[in-house]
């Protein structure tokens, strides 16, 4: 196999100084490479491993050298290794050993003495030393750059969204002016790849699969965040819905940490085919962490908020409580029933009907909040989340759909201006 | 005849025969994917996106296929495109796509098989330019009591393609890009594609889809005798409208279809005066709901613009029966409604019912001194003051109306009404009558605001006899 | 042997009239160099050339010339000493003459008539060495394999062959630039060679160097690296590279200066938000040591390459990290930061919040009294989540600002006055939690700027 971009430098010039023949000449220029491994586990450094069979002379009055060139200059002068791993033996490989010197003292059998740079080229010569003449597999390793890779994933959930099959693909991005026909490709977890790999090619393939993943869908509503709705309906706002995956055993995923990438969900249409359901960036899922994927508005649910009571209580001098009553009316318009999630930011809430609160606000829950509500802290307690379940719409055609009303009463402690 | 120029695919003959074997071995067994069989498009109305799905028989011999793929002039979004295979599925498999660096709008498959022979398989892709709109007309009869409702639905193609029978389906509801199709096909390096604008070309495309109309009719399928049936399914938090039977569209041309019809839709008539959000005057609504009792409910309807008319009643005098005009009461954007909910359309102020209310005294009282140094020893920082409202409604139609006062006020106030009121929230005050034709009503209310020293709250406290 | 440098000018006894150039007639060359030792600072563009040579010397006065063409010397440093006959050989004086640029004259008064073998130094510049380390660990992550490479680089103009040379390890206070001396007397600096033909030409000449001296050396060529051995000079160390090198003018060579096998390390992770980011950060610690296999010599500034062997049947490398060290002295400790690892995780949260302990101040008018001191007190939890196949170590410091009181039931200690610090052993596959309860003083409440440790904690 030609590779283009290592040029080979022939033993030619043995001819020029023919007057010192009686020394013999180890310069060998270095063969062509056996099989490539790219690494690329490291996310700023991509890693390339060659291996070449070098035929070695045994050293006498000189030792063999090698000379490397290449013209790429995405390789990393500082980063190259050059590592004797194995000696033929037969027509068998076996690992390089240490033997003893005349001094006493061991040393490998294959060892590298210095390496000499030449001014203004892509080149090196390596002087080896060798205690037999033989054929050692070495492995050259360098860095690489613009060679890199970036993730992308496919959702396909089945019609009912409860379960779902999560692609994750790899796409290779080779810049570095390098061909790499037949390279094993790691990405550092997952199975490793034999691919082809050409210039300026960008290269997809199919890292992992998981499939039957339960979907945990949540529909959220953040008054503060989103803000009304529109005119007509100034104390409604938005829904958003998202699918929620974790990555442990228990959702079929948790074999390795998900790096960030572009999501596109799609949906089984149940007449064999597929629909887009939308796509979002995810981040960096950890095991046991949950991703969280957007998919976009859901306006078979509605949501108006409105401020029912709000009284003020002195305590001492100018230090008070705020007691706010606030009711949520929901309609569930979707023909399943749904938990939606409803955040109230308090800090917000404080300031708006209060004023200053000096950081995140004390409060306690009051007797009128709704016994249906469930509260959830995972963004820490001045932004409860109100958890309420709502019933499916009416089968029947006739039947109305029922508003929910659920009230929650808040207590804010301890304000002042 | 049928016309095959499809932009999207570019024939690149297999090169075996012409390249030196050594030099192009991997190009020998690159075969161009063959013209598309079917297609379906599912067009997303909240972004510039459609989903493209195309059967087609590709020939696999044993071992690896490389299968080229390419398309030019179109904004398809190359991260977009999957292939699988429908039959044999077991035998067939997709090891990776390659992307050639010198090649835009090219891509590769390297597709393994353990068949041999004609496999049919999907491609599917985004692409950008095809949009739909939703449009309403209801016209209300003269006594305004039921209506005649209609939703038309209409395809844009501006893609850069022809696409012809191909199967549509509209997807209703708002999704997430995190980039748009136009930006990823861009940066590719292609251009926009520009609709035809030319006469000529014009021309010809409409000799085009007559010729392809007959075309049809050629065919066995039946020529279409009513307009298409829109199917309706909810699919996740999305409607998905399926278009029966196969429609032509034409690159620049766009076409409108009845999506939606209901015949004698009862429907309310409130009157809502509410100066904070619709402004100085009482505003008329219709009101009516997507279910079946209104004669609706089978899908949720899409944002769209409603023309609202009332048909006029004959002459009393009989006349020649063409006197059947129609009267333009309103247009309005309604946002999406889903099934069982509400759709109101604001008709705006109405001369014919008046709204006016007026301060009859204002008193103070309780007032609170702070004490200071030096005359005058004391000053005034806090009282109430005592307002009497009366509003008056006139109502000078020919049907008695439902009328839906609100009021807002801030600070720290005591209401008190003898009428009943109720409070929509911790600063609005609420009351709705029922007023017959040709007649009025009048809302008397007392209103104390604590001011200063005296205000310790934001909100609004009814009398106890109020609630 | 054919020095490049050195231009060589004949006698010219012959050529000139004996009445005007009477002084010139005893000009006498020096010879080309016996042997030359160069000693390389690494701090400064500085290196100290040591030559010998042999000269023959005739009674009385001899002329000896010396020069240079572009070449970096610092003509105020070049000295002369006879190593032979030293009573009978006296430098009286050194004539630098105005016409001719990197020219001197040495005037040598000389009992001896015959060979006299003498030293030559001076300061030239445009050689440089520089430090790099691989280090590969094992699979497990328990050993390492460390070597340290020095490179050397010769951009002088001069190529220096069979030169015996030294490496300076620290930093040293010059006054003046060589490169500034060398100028001031009127040479441009010589670059590196370029062209196809020169370098064909230097690669003959390498390895004709090479091969030279497996002519003229019995022993056989190089079976390992050549020894660096490493001593302290005053505040400085020198290495000094056993045998001879060649290297021709543009050109560097790399040799290995510290091998070290099986080197013990520790792995421990840091969470340090103000100093590291907002992820723990996971390093690598040992020392130079004889208890780590090092402590021979201190290690340079010099960048490391980290390596992890994969375990077989991968049998290849996987890069770790790249990182600077700065010079370590011997039984200092070597630190390589890998940056964050996606299998620890480390999240805090506040669970709620309190506010007591008010002071009020009396105000005229309502209300009459206002809030003007408080305490918040928050409950933090921290969670450690390790799904690495080994235990770790981990090591948390949380700064706070303000008058804060501090208590957990997990042992903590104060870095300094408003950094608090924990340390946890975290099993594979487990998760740690790590509560406080923090109180802020503010305003009227606030009388320090410190973290106060509860009791119990100490």
């Amino acid at each position: 196999m030609r590779y283009r971009a290592f040029v080979i430098i022939l033993a030619a010039w043995l001819t020029s100084t023919a007057s010192v023949a009686s020394a013999r000449i180890k310069l060998a220029a270095l063969p062509e490479r056996e099989r490539v491994e790219i690494q690329l586990d490291n996310g700023n450094y991509t890693l390339v491993e060659e291996e070449r069979i070098v035929p070695l002379l045994k050293s006498g009055k000189a030792n063999n050298m090698i000379d490397f060139s290449w013209s790429n200059t995405a390789i990393d002068k500082d980063s190259i290794l050059f590592r004797p791993v194995a000696v033929r033996e037969g027509d068998k490989f076996r690992p390089v050993k240490m033997i003893k010197l005349a001094d006493g003292t061991e040393a490998p059998e294959v060892n590298v003495i210095n390496v000499a740079y030449p001014p203004n080229e892509n080149a090196l010569v390596w002087e080896v030393y060798s205690a037999e003449a033989c054929a050692c597999k070495v492995r050259v390793s360098y860095l690489i750059s613009n060679l890199t890779r970036t993730f992308e994933y496919r959702a396909l959930a089945d019609k009912k969204e409860k379960v779902l099959t999560l692609r994750k693909f790899m796409v290779l991005h080779n810049y570095s002016g390098e061909d790499f026909l037949g390279a094993g490709v790691w990405a550092g977890f997952g199975p490793k790849f034999l691919k082809e790999v050409n210039q300026l090619d960008d290269l997809k393939l199919l890292m992992a699969k998981f499939t039957e993943v339960p979907i945990d869908k949540t529909f959220t509503f953040d008054w503060y965040t989103h803000g009304a709705l529109n005119p007509d309906k100034p104390l409604a706002s938005k829904i958003l819905m998202h699918y929620r995956l974790t990555n442990d055993e228990k959702h079929k995923m948790g074999e390795f940490p998900l790096q960030p990438g572009k999501v596109r969900i799609f949906i089984e249409d149940g007449h064999g085919g597929e629909a887009f359901l939308g796509e979002d960036l995810a981040v960096l899922t950890p095991l046991d962490d949950t991703m969280k994927l957007y998919l976009g508005e859901s306006r078979d649910i509605v949501c108006t908020r409105i401020i029912e009571s709000n009284q003020r209580h002195a305590v001492r001098g100018n230090l008070c409580n705020q007691e706010i009553v606030i009711k949520y009316e929901i309609e569930n318009f979707k023909d399943a029933p749904a938990t939606l999630r409803m955040l109230e930011q308090l800090n917000r809430l404080g300031q708006q009907y209060f004023g200053n609160t000096h950081g995140d606000v004390e409060w306690e829950k009051g007797g009128k909040t709704s016994k249906e509500i469930r509260f959830d802290y995972e963004f820490g307690n001045a932004t409860p989340i109100l958890l309420v379940d709502l019933p499916a719409r009416p089968a029947d055609k006739d039947a109305k759909v029922e508003k929910v009303t659920v009230r929650f009463h808040v207590l804010l402690k301890n304000l002042w201006p | 005849m049928k016309h095959i120029t499809t932009a999207i695919t570019l024939t690149i003959l297999a090169g075996l025969m012409l390249c030196p074997l050594a030099g192009l071995a991997k190009n020998v067994d690159l075969v161009t994917l063959p013209a598309r069989d079917s297609v379906q498009l599912t067009i997303y109305n909240s972004e510039d996106l459609t989903l493209v799905k195309e059967t087609r028989y590709v020939t696999f011999k044993k071992g690896v296929n490389k299968l080229q793929f390419s398309w030019a002039n179109t904004l398809i979004d190359p991260t977009s495109v999957t292939f699988r295979p429908l039959e044999h599925k077991d035998d067939v498999e997709l090891l990776d796509t390659v992307f050639p660096g010198q090649k835009p709008q090219h891509l590769i498959w390297n597709v393994q098989s353990k068949f041999e022979g004609q496999v049919k398989v999907e491609v599917t892709y985004f692409t950008s330019g095809l949009t739909w709109s939703m449009d309403y007309v209801a016209i209300t009869d003269p006594d305004e009591t039921k209506l005649h409702f209609r939703g038309y639905v209409r395809v844009f193609n501006n893609s850069g393609e022809e696409y012809e029978n191909a199967n549509v389906r509209l997807i209703v509801g708002t999704i997430n890009l995190v980039e748009k199709i136009a930006e990823l096909a861009r940066r590719r390096g292609i251009p926009v594609p520009q609709p035809a604008a030319a006469p000529a070309v014009y021309e010809k495309l409409r000799r085009e889809a007559a010729a392809d109309g007959m075309a049809r009719a050629e065919m066995p399928a039946e020529p279409s005798a009513r307009p298409p049936v829109i199917v309706k399914e909810g699919l996740s938090e999305y409607f998905l409208f399926s278009v029966s039977g196969q429609e032509t569209i034409p690159n620049g041309w766009s076409k409108r279809m009845q999506a939606v019809e209901a015949r004698d839709v009862p429907f309310d008539i409130v009157y809502r005066m509410r100066a904070f959000q619709y402004g100085p005057r009482p505003v008329r609504f219709f009101i009516w709901r997507n279910d079946a009792e209104h004669k609706l409910g089978e899908s949720p309807l899409p944002d769209g613009q409603v023309n609202l008319y009332r048909q006029l009643a004959p002459p009393a005098g009989g006349g020649d029966g063409s006197v059947d005009g129609l009267s333009f009461l309103a247009r309005q954007q309604i946002r999406y409604v889903p099934i069982k909910a509400e759709i109101e359309i604001n008709l705006g102020p109405d001369d014919l019912v008046v709204y006016e209310t007026r301060r009859m005294g204002i008193e103070r009282l309780n007032f609170h001194f702070q004490a200071v140094s030096g005359p005058p020893h004391e000053v005034v920082d806090g009282w109430d003051e005592r307002t009497h409202w009366v509003d008056t409604i006139r109502n000078y139609r020919t049907k008695g109306i439902k009328f839906e006062l609100r009021r807002q006020w801030d600070g720290d106030v005591d209401y008190d009404s003898e009428v009943a009121t109720t409070l929509f929230d911790y600063r609005t005050t609420e009351t709705t009558f029922d007023i017959d034709a040709r007649s009025k009503r009048q809302y008397p209310a007392t209103v104390t605001v604590h001011f200063g020293a005296n205000a310790t709250q934001q909100r609004v406290k009814l009398k106890e006899n109020a609630r």
